[in-house]
């Protein structure tokens, strides 16, 4: 593996209390991803896939451990050294797509550049121009829940990297899909993400994204398994 | 009803305790208020009944004069007429020598006789006296009875002496006997009371020769007897029942009661806002677990059983705390209520909370009915929620939104029904109130399509400046208005009713402060307290009055005489003015007048009435007024309407000359004294408090300016606690409906904080849509309050004290209104905020 890191970690640990037990969720896990690589996750429900997520994008804090990305050690960051840095650095497309149903579809795409910078003429430009490129040139003013969810998830995606982060991260971006809506989002995330030389980690049950993907871990008893 | 059903919308509940406590505390804040009014209210009224039962006993009937008093002798000739079961009493006023700021009643009774009307003081008595005590009473001079407690807390011993202060100096009376209390009522009582026999509450309180009252008992063929007694009566006695003087008394005190009433009526409507929301919140929150139970085939109507059957728990839990937190409430509420009736209307002597069965049933039926009123559409949504497809909020949403255009539309029909009944009900105060809560009503019906209108146009013009970010909480409070929107109203119509009420009392303060200054013509004012019925007290005051004329210093004075005559069978407050020439110039009238007007109420039958008087009688000028005299009815014409805010009954004025043709001299009760212009107002007051006795006192009329004032502060006192207390329960809904809107949304603000939104970003994100909410309400309240100010002061205060006043604009009340409801929202949005920032963002994403 010559190309540079992204991501490393290591010794991580994570674990949550539910009523008087402890449950152990991961335990010594290490992972090291390259810059470009494309990582799908594999699991059964409830194995850890987004809690593995979400302590990437540093939503949740690890028990232990090293999570460092771009060289900074997030594990070591407050929470709100967490958030500024997720806000620049990762990008994340969610199974329910998430958007924020109070903002327009344009609206939504905006929210990641304003909290990075004034926003410019050549931003909303840019926004127009990529809603072009997924065919949503149409729904700029629309609310989400008047889209359908295969719009919605093509908004979600276009979102997480309209900032253009380094790390993308998604969360069984086409659990919610049928499969050909599903297999025009891979194509996209293809395009998008993995042409544009983005560092990507997913989880997933799709085995077409499996055969796209340059390594496929799998979580079983607390740590991450190459398969 | 199936009880695991009952135990999965349980354990809902059970897991949002917060929400279930707010639920809980909007009904029983708004039950609180209620019931603090009415026993309030009721203990107040009602001890003055309780009050005088407890000296007059089985009683029916009272001969009641006007001021001169009764004289003793037609007791008498009653009898002699063979009238029986008479009592006579000689009631009065006077301070102790050893408690200086407190006055005792002295009540004067033949004890044998009045030991067959069972008066309250004396069933106590039964066991524990011995029969010489009354014969120690009657045949001992200046021997009394005070109550056990008070004797306790003067450290008078039994056969110790009690010293006075009367109008003939200070004079001792030995307590001979102990009345002890039977009830709280009598307790309070019995406590300011001094039981004497007749000659000696006559020698004590300086009247000779007179009576205050007869108590009858008449019980069988009344009206009979009623006739017969009435043709043996003098010209200045009148004969009352009881029962009529209880009523008119609550007359009296009708418009006050009324408009106490509606402002616990207030607290209630916003409570109920409160309870809609609460109760909308958790059946949405549940719109799962419904459609779930839908799926497996739970019914309709068992769904609305289950919304319902809880609602009943929380109304029952919610109006118990209520009542308990009614009644200590009620016993704050009693001295301010108690304060204000002794101010405007009649003295109360006792101060106790009394507490019906009939009372709290009536709180408890009001709480539960309110409740139930506003959990029915909630129960109905609830039942209208798919089986197969349970809706996204932005469904109901937009459901929701369907309704609040079709009610925003209706709520017009509210408000102009509302502003139709307030000015075409005649002089209905109930239907002038009830035009307020249907205008107040309408609008908080409007607000959530005002609302989205005016976030639409905040939107427009201040969008492109906003940002993403700025523009969120802007769209927050339109796609979430069917919860935002029900706060909005609900803070709105408490604000507007400040602001309205504000309005109302700020043109009312200063109108009586401009009549005050108009009707307070002279420099210095000598009041001559005392009974009106005393012997020689006319000698007196006449030589007083001639000691100040001759003063250096003084260019002229006049008089005034305030007594009761009788107009109409009730005894009418009456001012007899011997006028000064500057004296005229203090009368506002209503009407154009003349220069005649003077030389006819000098020297014919005539009179001047004021306002409220002309209001509450239907009188205009011309109109004749029948008074009863010694020489029979004497008709006196109305020649004038003058503007008077010293009560809300309203009395009659007359000129010394007409008076003295037709009744009594009974002296002055008070003396305006004019100063040259050269003349030291400080001195001369000085020269005149040499001439007075201790009861006596001159004051300035800037003295008597801010005494009034202050008075009039005081009566709006028990006004302003209520208002603040709607605006808590108010302050509490938006709380409520932050708390379930922010509880809500968490999964959205974890998506806002997956994004790169950091946690005080989403505290100002939250604040900052409270905040306009407050504003949202306080913008709204503007014009409502104005309305609300506007109905109050022209319909619903002249309906119900006859006075009429100017619209008085302050724009700093308004002011106030805004901020009030800003500040109210911003705090109310504090905890949420805080509550959201702390919530961990991975936790919120796995929020359902």
């Amino acid at each position: 593996m010559d190309k540079p890191s992204a991501i490393t970690i290591k010794q991580l640990h994570k674990s949550y209390q539910e009523s008087a037990q402890q449950q152990v969720i991961f335990n010594g896990v290490e992972m090291q991803v390259s810059r470009g690589e494309f990582i799908v996750l594999l699991g059964r429900s409830g194995s850890g896939k987004s809690t593995f997520l979400n302590l990437i994008s540093g939503i949740d804090p690890p028990d232990s451990g090293k999570i460092i990305i771009n060289g900074i050690d997030i594990s070591a960051l407050s929470e709100r050294d967490r958030t500024l840095f997720r806000r620049h650095h990762i990008g994340i497309v969610f199974q329910a797509y998430n958007l924020i149903p109070t903002l327009t579809v344009a609206e939504n795409l905006l929210l990641p550049l304003e909290l990075i910078k004034r926003l410019t003429r050549k931003d909303r430009d840019n926004v127009a121009e990529l809603l072009d490129k997924l065919k949503l040139s149409g729904r700029l003013n629309s609310y989400p829940d008047r889209l359908s969810g295969g719009e919605q998830q093509r908004v979600a995606i276009a979102r997480a990297l309209i900032h253009d982060p380094d790390v993308i991260l998604a969360d069984e971006p086409t659990g919610n899909l049928d499969l050909d809506t599903a297999g025009q989002v891979l194509e996209l995330l293809d395009i998008l993400i993995k042409k544009a030389g983005k560092t990507m980690i997913m989880a997933t049950h799709s085995q077409e994204v499996i055969g796209q993907a340059d390594r496929v871990f799998s979580i079983r008893n607390q740590s991450l398994h190459l398969e | 009803m199936n009880s695991l059903l009952q135990r999965s919308s349980r354990n809902f509940l059970w897991q949002h305790p917060w929400q279930l406590v707010l639920a809980i505390l909007g009904i029983a804040l708004g039950v609180a208020v209620v019931i603090a009014i009415d026993l309030a209210l009721e203990s107040s009224l009602n001890s003055f009944n309780q009050a005088s039962k407890v000296y007059t006993g089985a009683a029916t009937h009272r001969i009641i004069a006007s001021d001169g008093g009764l004289n003793e002798k037609l007791y008498t000739q009653l009898r002699v007429k063979g009238v029986s079961h008479l009592s006579p009493l000689v009631t009065g006023y006077v301070k102790l020598a050893q408690a200086d700021k407190d006055s005792f009643k002295v009540v004067g009774i033949d004890p044998f006789i009045e030991k067959s009307f069972q008066s309250g003081w004396q069933n106590g008595q039964k066991e524990n006296v011995s029969p010489d005590l009354f014969t120690r009473l009657m045949t001992e001079p200046n021997t009394a009875l005070l109550s056990e407690k008070t004797a306790q807390s003067l450290h008078i011993q039994l056969n110790g002496q009690l010293s006075l202060v009367t109008s003939r100096g200070q004079q001792s009376l030995t307590i001979i006997g102990f009345l002890p209390h039977t009830d709280a009522v009598s307790e309070q009582v019995l406590a300011k009371l001094i039981i004497t026999d007749i000659a000696t509450a006559q020698e004590v309180l300086d009247l000779f020769g007179k009576l205050s009252s007869i108590e009858i008992q008449l019980t069988n063929d009344a009206p009979k007897f009623e006739a017969a007694i009435r043709s043996m009566l003098p010209g200045n006695a009148l004969l009352v029942s009881l029962d009529s003087q209880e009523h008119s008394l609550r007359e009296m005190t009708k418009a006050f009661s009324i408009n106490l009433k509606a402002l616990g009526l207030l607290s209630l409507l916003v409570g109920m806002f409160l309870i809609y929301n609460t109760m909308t919140f958790l059946v949405m929150q549940r719109r799962h677990l419904i459609g779930s139970l839908r799926l497996l085939g739970v019914t309709r109507q068992q769904i609305f059983t289950l919304i319902l059957s809880e609602a009943f728990l929380l109304a029952l839990i919610g109006t118990l705390i209520g009542i308990v937190l009614g009644v200590l409430l009620g016993q704050g509420l009693l001295q301010l209520i108690s304060g204000t009736i002794n101010a405007i209307y009649f003295r109360i002597d006792t101060t106790a909370l009394v507490i019906t069965p009939f009372q709290l049933g009536k709180g408890m039926l009001l709480g539960m009915s309110v409740t139930f009123f506003a959990i029915l559409l909630p129960a109905f949504e609830a039942t209208r929620l798919s089986p197969v497809k349970v809706m996204a909020r932005s469904q109901l949403e937009s459901g929701s939104r369907r309704l609040i255009k079709v009610v925003g539309f209706s709520s017009g029909f509210l408000i102009i029904g509302g502003l139709a009944v307030a000015f075409f009900s005649g002089k209905s105060i109930n239907l002038g109130l009830a035009s307020i809560f249907l205008i107040l009503f309408g609008f908080g019906l409007l607000t959530p399509m005002l609302t989205l209108c005016l976030m639409k146009l905040i939107e427009c013009v201040f969008g492109r400046f906003l940002g993403v970010l700025g523009r969120l909480p802007v769209r927050m409070v339109s796609a979430e208005i069917s919860r935002t929107g029900i706060a909005i109203a609900a803070l709105m119509i408490a604000v507007s009713a400040t602001i309205g009420m504000d309005l109302m009392i700020g043109s009312f303060r200063q109108t009586v402060a401009q009549w005050l200054h108009s009707s307070l013509p002279a420099d210095l004012y000598v009041s001559l307290p005392g009974d009106k019925m005393g012997s020689d007290k006319f000698l007196f005051d006449q030589q007083l009055k001639d000691k100040i004329a001759q003063l250096e210093g003084v260019q002229m004075v006049s008089t005034a005489l305030q007594t009761k005559l009788i107009a109409a069978g009730e005894l009418t407050k009456t001012t007899v003015f011997e006028l000064a020439t500057k004296s005229k110039q203090s009368f506002i009238f209503k009407h154009s007048m003349d220069d005649s007007l003077w030389d006819r109420l000098e020297n014919q039958p005539t009179l001047i009435v004021t306002e409220p008087y002309a209001y509450h009688h239907a009188l205009q000028i011309g109109q004749k007024i029948d008074l009863k005299t010694n020489q029979g009815a004497q008709g006196f014409e109305v020649i004038g309407i003058n503007a008077d805010y010293s009560g809300d009954q309203g009395h009659l004025i007359m000129s010394r000359q007409i008076y003295q043709r037709y009744w009594p001299n009974l002296g002055y009760t008070g003396i305006g004294v004019y100063a040259r212009a050269e003349a030291d107002v400080q001195q001369l007051e000085s020269r005149i408090s040499q001439l007075l006795t201790t009861q006596q006192a001159v004051k300035s009329n800037q003295t008597i300016y801010k005494a009034s004032m202050e008075l009039f502060e005081q009566t709006f006192t028990i006004t302003e606690a209520l208002r603040w207390l709607s605006a808590a329960i108010a302050f509490v809904g938006v709380f409520s409906a932050l708390m379930a809107l922010q509880f809500e949304r968490i999964r959205q603000l974890g998506i806002l904080r997956s994004i790169g939104i950091t946690s005080s970003q989403l505290s100002v994100l939250i604040i900052s849509e409270t905040g306009l909410m407050g504003l949202m309400a306080g913008l709204l309240a503007i014009p409502v309050g104005f309305i609300v100010a506007y109905v109050l002061i022209f319909v619903v205060y002249q309906r119900s004290f006859g006075w009429t006043m100017a619209f008085y604009f302050d724009a700093g009340t308004l002011f106030q209104g805004i901020v009030l409801a800003f500040i109210a929202a911003l705090l109310a949005g504090v905890f949420p905020a805080l509550k959201m920032a702390q919530t961990h963002p991975a936790e919120a994403l796995r929020t359902e």
